[in-house]
């Protein structure tokens, strides 16, 4: 266990991003059609190298606690309805992200008759982090370069 | 070389089933928009054969799910997507198709206090879309059905028409985490319809890419199961490593899921700049840690305890699924697509195999830390000369079908590929998640509800793999 730990110590002493102690918002995360990818890298987030909690988000497991729903991949046929059900879900005021050039709708692979639209068409979008996938160390410093541009000024 | 042969509908279940008691392995099955119905046979290794019919309009084709139990999804797949009937596949239950009604999909759960907990498509944690329907006596599940194909994307549709270089974007991004597999089983198999050999360096280099990627895969497995439990120091410990090997695939090859890097007929593109050393010797030191790392769990008591005899799936069931991978090998079928692979620098390997392959969560953890020993070893040696410039030769006639064959890391991945004037005219891509995921509803049945994220992350299957 002690190699366990001592390695989390290290990276968590290691890892770039400043503190910011101003804000805490939470994030709930919709697969709406990915390839797996965005997935990965956001589950890394909230691993110590990363640890966004210190930069005051987390991820939760209910859109009712969420502030911003973070959406990756095209919008599927079979997504479209839980993805809208989800953000309905959310308390207002609140945002949607858009996490991965597929829910940008950049260079989406596979049969476009199989997709309802870019997330933009389904939901309005406020932060936008391109990448295929974006490694874990940019979906964090997109996200909170956004939210400070943003000034926490969630839709309502 | 692929053998297709041509045959009745009226004399398919026949041949399947002499073939199967020859010792042929159910590989894959498709079917094409011209009510083509293929079924792939595996034999001696990598000797595959394919059986090939055209229903009539009206007709119906015999199914062979009696014969091979795995066949189960190909059939209902086709049924969907293609339309195809197959008789004596009763009920032939929807699966990429989402009907409204629950008899549709669900098996008939009756008796007193039996009740249904439907989970998903949106699931609590960061995990992909599928949803989950638990009949349950308390906390007890009795059975469960998986419906998947929430991203569904057409991606095999996608494909057709493009040449065949074009068209393994759409491969690739079937799955992220498997995407060196399935674009090395599909290089493999449009090589195979083309007519092109590689050679033993382009065998060596996706060699290299495929154990790279089993590295990430089984250290953020093993990361996964502890998450499982809520043992959080092995979760967080793990995901670090596996961010780590991932961190060495950008370095050595530019993506941290190493997109890009498999081509069909030559091999990855960025070696320029390619520091071997650097990657030999990164790989070293993440293997001293997460060998260290493993003997920190080995001796939590507290995650030991939670994964013993829980998701039983014994050798009997695995070998009635047509299981593969590690959850496989874990259940005692020692069946591996690398051993004896024409194409690929694997084919002496020896698959870790376990004293007690018990076939449950404990088992099938400690099989990816034993393939993990596997692959440090076969990548040090693979890397210990420098990577050359190699391109695959033209040296037969080019044939109608190709079939390629990977192990990923979740285990036998299986490409088809059907050309027509040099152009991709149906693709197909049977997954080590999809030949597994009937599976863990088998696993989970007889357990406690709060164990399935467990069990769940025992096999940690892609639902992108299988919804393609």
């Amino acid at each position: 266990m002690f190699t366990l730990l001592r390695q989390l110590d290290t990276l968590r002493r290691g890892a770039a991003l400043q503190r910011d102690g101003r804000r805490w918002m939470a994030i709930r995360h919709v697969d709406a059609g990915s390839c797996n990818g965005c997935e990965h890298e956001l589950g890394l987030l909230t691993t110590p190298l990363h640890d966004i909690q210190r930069h005051g988000l987390d991820i939760v497991a209910s859109p009712r606690h969420a502030d911003i729903l973070l959406v990756t991949g095209p919008v599927t046929h079979h997504m479209a309805t839980p993805l809208r059900t989800a953000y309905q879900a959310m308390p207002t005021p609140r945002l949607v992200a858009a996490l991965g050039d597929c829910a940008l709708g950049c260079n989406v692979l596979g049969d476009r008759t199989q997709f309802v639209g870019r997330l933009e068409d389904v939901l309005p979008v406020d932060i936008r982090i391109p990448g295929c996938p974006p490694d874990p160390a940019t979906i964090a410093a997109t996200l909170l370069t956004a939210l400070a541009e943003l000034r926490v000024q969630p839709r309502s | 070389m692929t053998i297709v042969e041509q045959i009745d509908p009226d004399r398919l279940r026949a041949a399947v089933s002499t073939a199967l008691a020859d010792g042929a392995r159910f590989s894959s099955a498709w079917a094409t928009a011209e009510r083509g119905w293929r079924i792939a046979l595996n034999s001696d290794g990598h000797q595959t054969r394919v059986l090939s019919c055209k229903v009539p309009p009206h007709g119906v084709v015999d199914s062979i799910i009696e014969l091979a139990g795995a066949a189960v999804w190909d059939e209902r797949e086709a049924h969907d997507l293609y339309a195809l009937p197959f008789a004596g596949h009763e009920p032939l239950r929807a699966l990429v198709r989402h009907p409204a009604e629950l008899s549709a999909w669900t098996t008939p759960v009756r008796g007193d206090g039996v009740h249904q907990v439907a989970v998903g498509p949106i699931h609590a944690g960061v995990i992909e879309s599928g949803h989950f329907r638990f009949h349950c006596v308390g906390d007890q599940i009795l059975a469960l059905d998986t419906r998947l194909f929430h991203k569904h994307r057409g991606l095999e549709r996608a494909a057709e028409g493009h040449a065949p270089q074009d068209a393994l974007a759409h491969v690739a991004r079937a799955c992220a985490a498997c995407s060196v597999a399935n674009s090395v089983a599909y290089a493999l198999a449009a090589e195979d319809a083309l007519g092109l050999t590689s050679g033993g360096e382009l065998a060596r280099q996706r060699t290299v890419l495929l154990e790279l990627e089993r590295t990430y895969n089984h250290l953020h497995d093993i990361g996964a199961i502890c998450a499982g439990v809520g043992f959080a120091a092995g979760a967080m410990g793990f995901a670090a490593l596996k961010d780590r090997a991932q961190e060495l695939c950008r370095a050595a090859f530019g993506h941290r899921f190493l997109f890009g890097a498999v081509a069909v007929g030559d091999g990855p593109c960025a070696l320029e700049g390619l520091s071997l050393e650097a990657l030999r010797a990164g790989l070293r030191e993440l293997r001293t840690d997460a060998t260290a790392a493993w003997r920190d769990l080995e001796f939590a008591a507290s995650l030991q305890a939670r994964l013993d005899g829980i998701g039983l799936l014994d050798r009997t069931a695995a070998l009635r699924l047509g299981v593969v991978g590690p959850a496989a090998r874990a259940a005692g079928v020692a069946i591996d697509a690398r051993v004896g692979h024409p194409h690929l620098t694997t084919a002496g390997i020896e698959p870790a195999a376990l004293s007690h392959p018990d076939g449950d969560v404990a088992a099938r953890l400690k099989i990816r830390a034993a393939e993990l020993i596997v692959t440090w070893d076969l990548l040090d040696e693979l890397l210990s000369r420098p990577l050359e410039r190699c391109r695959t030769v033209a040296s037969r006639a080019p044939s109608a079908i190709g079939i390629g064959r990977t192990e990923s890391p979740r285990g036998e991945s299986v490409c088809a590929v059907e050309l027509a004037g040099g152009r991709v005219a149906r693709v197909h891509l049977r997954t080590g998640s999809y030949a597994n995921w009937p599976a863990v509803a088998a696993a989970a049945a007889g357990n406690q509800l709060p164990d399935f994220p467990l069990i769940n992350k025992s096999f940690e299957l892609c639902y992108a793999c299988a919804d393609r």
